[in-house]
């Protein structure tokens, strides 16, 4: 079911972008001219309930909450105009920056690990483990991305225990000394997050440039090869080169799991120890439903979309690749 | 989680400018439209300050009968906490006597319903009977019934005041005066639990009777390799570390003005000198490795796991957990109060009702009310409150309390009670200040002391600026 | 492609190493769960007498026939819903190529971006106002808007890769725009439908934070949402926190394996298409 499972380079690339042009074409005679005012009609009619739902639930809250953002309001009695005041809190009060360089503290462990990891894995199951064992190991790296989050997260909140398996393991090892409760140690809390996002999403982007990297001609692989080049000079000039797509689509959900991140981190630290892991998501879920500051939840909510916005059109601009 | 894949080709980088224009140029039309206007209010709710008078000014209606339950059938829409067996047990008791009343009853965790409460009181179920983490705020958006006529009509009033004054709540939004907002399903003592077989290794043989003799058991305990205290300090509990804290404060200086703090009185601060030596010897004990050095990490469920394993000589909780207690460590556990600094102090203890409240437009306010009166008066209430809450029923002053069990550590934290209660030494909790001092306050500064970046000056700042900063909103 | 023996072992141990970590957690897990009620055991640690009750236990703790009844309600209400609207607006966007289409096909890519908490506040409000709050429909409609962005653009997807001959000859035959799309088209996109289904289902069941904030009673969430009632509920009890965790995280594990390759091919299906 994997589509293009057996299609590689140049040609129908091409072939594919120049695709829209050609459905244009033949889209006109889909529909004939004479009733194309009907056919338009009715064409939107089959759009309006998708675009209604979205506009009621999606597009309208989002307003709202850039509404919510320019009054200081509890939720309950009146509200009260402040203009920018709440931004302005925002970008300024300690506490809610730190959560937005928390949040990109994440990304780091989020983002980059899994792709990184994730290229030399899918390199390595295309090159030494593409019968049983690289399927087995695809479904069981992808097992983390199926279950809840909060699942994940109480996992791993007992693995990361004083008596957990990661201190047994360490003991294990000869590293006893190292043990401690890594989710209650303000240096190393925000890590031990990023160590569980790591497992949940490995799996993802692993799959992911997998599926990449059967598109790329073995052609490529073989002449660099006969050139004498190892594993890592394929790999870097031949490999990640051809992934960029895929690789941008890993970045960009990964970005997004890490700046948004709530469920993880509310069910293994909840924000603590003292703020250490305090992201995004939970601040504007303490702000305006514990503290009742509707007002300065929605500003950050509006600058963490802002923060998402600006972070992931950069990253489809670069991997958008223009010749393959 | 949601997945993403997108088509390059579509993705330009100027629909983002032109999509954000639109949304700025719709936002500064909406902006006009104040959003206390568009969002609904809640169901017709009197005013902070009407409520207190309006009740006042209704004429009581002549009393032949109190308020009660009736006869028809009655669904008591309530919400309780996780965790905590005795509502329940309350409930099912209430349903036997009273077959007309059957309950429907939801329960979360305490953290969820600290976020809740302002929700489900204003919304369009409001609960008859719901635990509140705090009040100030909730009265003063007029959420909660004022209950002063049912005070009068069931004869509350000629209770100890001091039971019923930490739920009043005055017109200028102080606690301990004013009209009642909350009835308390019990009356709960904290103090500091011990496990005997321990204790008698470090030798001790009778409570300890000044704060210097604690720390001097606390050490030997260290010294013998025990861990001196068990205690939770995760931010999902909140800051276990407020209750040795507290203790510590009223050791160290009088009650008076750290329940003034907690009630909001104007000019009131936690920041005081006696206080500051309360933090510094908190914060001794915690260099001294007195606490579990993952203290940050523990859960109040895995503290009481653990302590109930064995781990830990002392334990600072309330007797809510005696029912625990007893199962874990049959026999083998004892209470104290915590000691004052002088040998012949006055003994103080973090002593609150178990709070429950009654929303302004639930249905069935009578029969909630009715059901307050019932817990504290009816024999067979008063010793479920004691044998599985393991609390002091409050109520009338003529009527006896149950005795515990014999061997249940619960008889030992009811004469505690008694004691405190000679020495007027009840406080609040110094959580309970604010809605949500205990969360942006006490536990992130205490597990920042806990990881050796706050000192017990700082401490005590932080808390204050925090208090000042909600207050003043 | 000849490979290098020591790159053959290095890589698979490698491998091995990953699955290994990958599967330690829930293997971990399950033995805490049979621990005996109360106790706090290490890591990986078969207990002497394997409390297989707590499973059941921990089912009716967190009450969770009432639970599966409220996923199961929830995913049954979003996801056919879902379906139709975003198959039918995928058919107008990616086939019909109505005008506008561009922009609206945009309009729905920003709301992949979109995190949820950027509307989490407004929705509390809005399901009050609407009266629909504290009801599940609290969750399944705004969960139905939420999906539709990754939704309309994977149908639009399959709708865009269609050869126009297909239409062609329903045209020639005079079929109206509802039959070349009920009649013609669907049944094409049986693959990425059923797909997309199987997506949506494990997303729908493992929702939390909408769960949390708009539905006030536990009961009433989703599966995921009921996490909650163990972390609070029953002062001493790891192992049935743990066996409450497998049993929450069973189904969709079930539905994975069961499902694997269309799950995988489907998530990854969307970013390969051009």
């Amino acid at each position: 079911m994997i589509e293009a499972a057996g299609k590689a380079g140049p040609a129908p690339a091409i072939a594919r972008s120049q695709a829209p042009a050609a459905d244009r074409r033949t889209a006109r005679r889909i529909l004939p001219n004479r009733g194309i005012r009907r056919q338009t009609i009715v064409g939107w009619l089959f759009v309006i309930p998708a675009l209604l739902m979205y506009l009621v639930f999606v597009i309208q809250p989002l307003f709202l909450t850039v509404q919510y953002s320019l009054y200081r309001w509890d939720g309950v009695g009146p509200a009260t105009w402040v203009g920018l005041a709440n931004y302005v809190t925002v970008l300024s009060e300690p506490r809610l920056l730190e959560t937005l360089f928390n949040a990109f503290r994440l990304v780091l462990f989020f983002s980059l690990v899994p792709v990184g990891l994730g290229l030399v894995t899918a390199s390595v199951i295309q090159r030494v483990a593409t019968g049983r064992l690289g399927t087995i190991s695809r479904t069981i790296l992808f097992l983390p991305q199926v279950i809840p989050l909060v699942a994940a997260g109480i996992i791993w909140g007992r693995l990361l225990s004083l008596p957990g398996l990661v201190n047994q393991g360490l003991s294990a090892i000869g590293l006893s000394d190292v043990t401690r409760a890594w989710l209650g140690d303000f240096d190393t809390a925000l890590p031990a997050v990023g160590i569980i996002g790591i497992w949940v999403l490995l799996g993802f982007c692993t799959v992911l440039l997998l599926t990449g990297m059967t598109k790329i001609e073995r052609a490529l692989y073989e002449s660099a090869r006969l050139d004498g080049a190892g594993w890592f000079q394929e790999f870097k000039a031949i490999t990640v080169p051809s992934l960029r797509h895929e690789i941008g689509v890993c970045l960009t959900v990964t970005v997004i799991a890490a700046l948004a991140a709530f469920d993880i981190v509310y069910v293994s630290t909840g924000g603590g120890p003292g703020g250490a892991t305090a992201v995004p998501g939970i601040q504007i879920y303490i702000l305006a439903f514990l503290e009742r500051q509707v007002g300065i939840a929605s500003a950050l909510a509006v600058v963490l979309v802002f923060l998402v916005l600006a972070v992931i059109l950069p990253i489809q601009r670069l991997s958008r690749d223009t010749a393959r | 989680m949601v997945s993403i894949g997108f088509d390059r080709d579509r993705i330009r980088g100027t629909w983002a400018v032109r999509l954000a224009a639109a949304i700025l140029v719709m936002t500064t039309a909406i902006g006009c439209a104040s959003p206390g206007a568009v969002a609904p209010s809640p169901t017709p709710v009197a005013s902070a300050t009407e409520a207190p008078s309006a009740s006042a000014a209704e004429p009581s209606p002549s009393e032949a009968a109190a308020p009660s339950c009736g006869t028809d059938p009655v669904v008591l829409n309530a919400y309780f906490e996780t965790g905590f067996d005795i509502p329940f047990k309350l409930a099912e008791e209430f349903t036997k006597q009273f077959p007309n009343v059957t309950w429907d009853i939801k329960q979360d965790q305490f953290t969820n319903l600290m976020t809740a409460t302002p929700r489900l009181l204003s919304g369009d179920n409001p609960p008859d009977l719901i635990r509140l983490p705090s009040m100030v705020s909730l009265v003063a958006d007029g959420l909660l019934k004022n209950l002063d006529e049912y005070a009068t009509a069931f004869g509350w009033d000629e209770w100890s005041a001091a039971q019923l004054a930490q739920n009043r709540v005055a017109e200028d939004g102080t606690r301990g005066s004013g009209s009642l907002y909350a009835m308390g399903l019990n009356y709960s003592m904290t103090g500091v639990f011990y496990n005997k077989e321990l204790a008698t290794q470090i030798g001790m043989t009778a409570p300890p009777t000044t704060v210097a003799e604690f720390e001097g058991l606390l050490a030997k305990a260290k010294d013998a390799g025990l861990q001196p205290i068990m205690q939770w300090n995760a931010t999902a509990s909140g800051g276990g570390l407020a209750f040795p804290l507290q203790n510590l404060m009223a050791a160290y200086g009088p009650t008076e003005p750290i329940n003034d703090w907690i009630f909001q009185k104007p000019g009131a601060t936690i920041d005081t000198p006696s206080n500051l030596t309360a933090a510094e010897h908190l914060q001794q004990w915690i260099e001294a490795g007195y606490f579990p050095e993952d203290a940050n990490a523990i859960e109040y469920t895995d503290a009481n796991a653990r302590f109930g394993q064995g781990e830990g000589v002392f334990m600072f909780n309330g007797d809510w957990q005696n029912a625990t207690y007893d199962k874990d460590l049959p026999g083998n556990v004892g209470f104290f109060v915590f000691p004052s600094a002088e040998a012949d102090g006055k003994l103080a203890a973090m002593s609150a009702p178990l709070t429950y409240g009654i929303a302004t437009n639930a249905k069935n306010a009578d029969c909630a009310a009715f059901f307050f009166n019932w817990v504290a008066t009816d024999e067979t209430a008063r010793q479920i409150n004691v044998d599985i809450g393991g609390s002091n029923p409050g109520g009338p002053t003529d009527l006896p309390i149950p005795s515990a069990a014999e061997g249940s550590v619960t008889n030992e934290t009811l004469a505690a009670g008694n004691e405190v209660a000679k020495d007027n030494g009840g406080m609040d909790f110094i959580a309970n200040a604010t809605g949500s001092i205990f969360a942006q306050g006490w536990t992130p500064e205490l597990q920042k002391m806990v990881g050796g970046r706050q000192d017990a000056a700082g401490l005590l700042k932080a808390v204050q600026a925090e208090y000042e900063k909600e207050l003043n909103r | 492609m000849k490979v290098a023996r020591q790159e053959l072992y290095a890589g698979r141990a490698l491998l091995l190493a990953l699955c290994a970590i990958t599967i330690l957690p829930f293997v971990s897990i399950f033995t805490t769960a049979l621990h005996p009620s109360g106790a706090v055991p290490g890591g990986l640690s078969w207990p002497a007498e394997p409390q297989w009750g707590n499973f059941v236990e921990a089912f009716n703790v967190a009450n969770m026939r009432a639970l599966l009844t409220s996923s199961v309600f929830i995913v049954l209400a979003v996801v056919p819903v879902s379906l139709v609207i975003s198959t039918m607006a995928g058919f107008a966007i990616g086939l019909l190529r109505i005008p506008g289409a561009k922009y609206l096909l945009l309009l729905f890519i920003f709301g992949l971006t979109l995190p949820f908490e950027g509307i989490i506040t407004p929705l509390y409000f809005l399901a009050r106002q609407i009266g629909i709050l504290n009801s599940r429909l609290a969750i399944v409609l705004p969960l139905i808007g939420l999906f539709m962005p990754f939704a309309v653009y994977w149908m639009r997807a399959h709708f865009v890769n269609m050869p126009s001959e297909v239409s062609e000859a329903a045209k020639v035959d005079g079929a109206s725009t509802w039959d070349l799309f009920w009649r013609i088209h669907v049944p094409l996109a049986r693959a990425p439908i059923a797909s997309l289904g199987i997506l949506m289902s494990v997303w729908a069941w493992n929702q939390f934070l909408l769960a949390l904030v708009l539905v006030e009673d536990p009961t009433q969430r989703t599966m995921a949402g009921a996490l909650g009632a163990f972390q609070g509920h029953y002062a001493t009890d790891i192992p049935l926190l743990c066996a409450g965790t497998i049993l929450i995280l069973l189904p969709t594990l079930i539905v994975f394996i069961l499902f694997q390759r269309q799950v995988i091919a489907a998530l990854l299906q969307g970013s390969v298409k051009g």
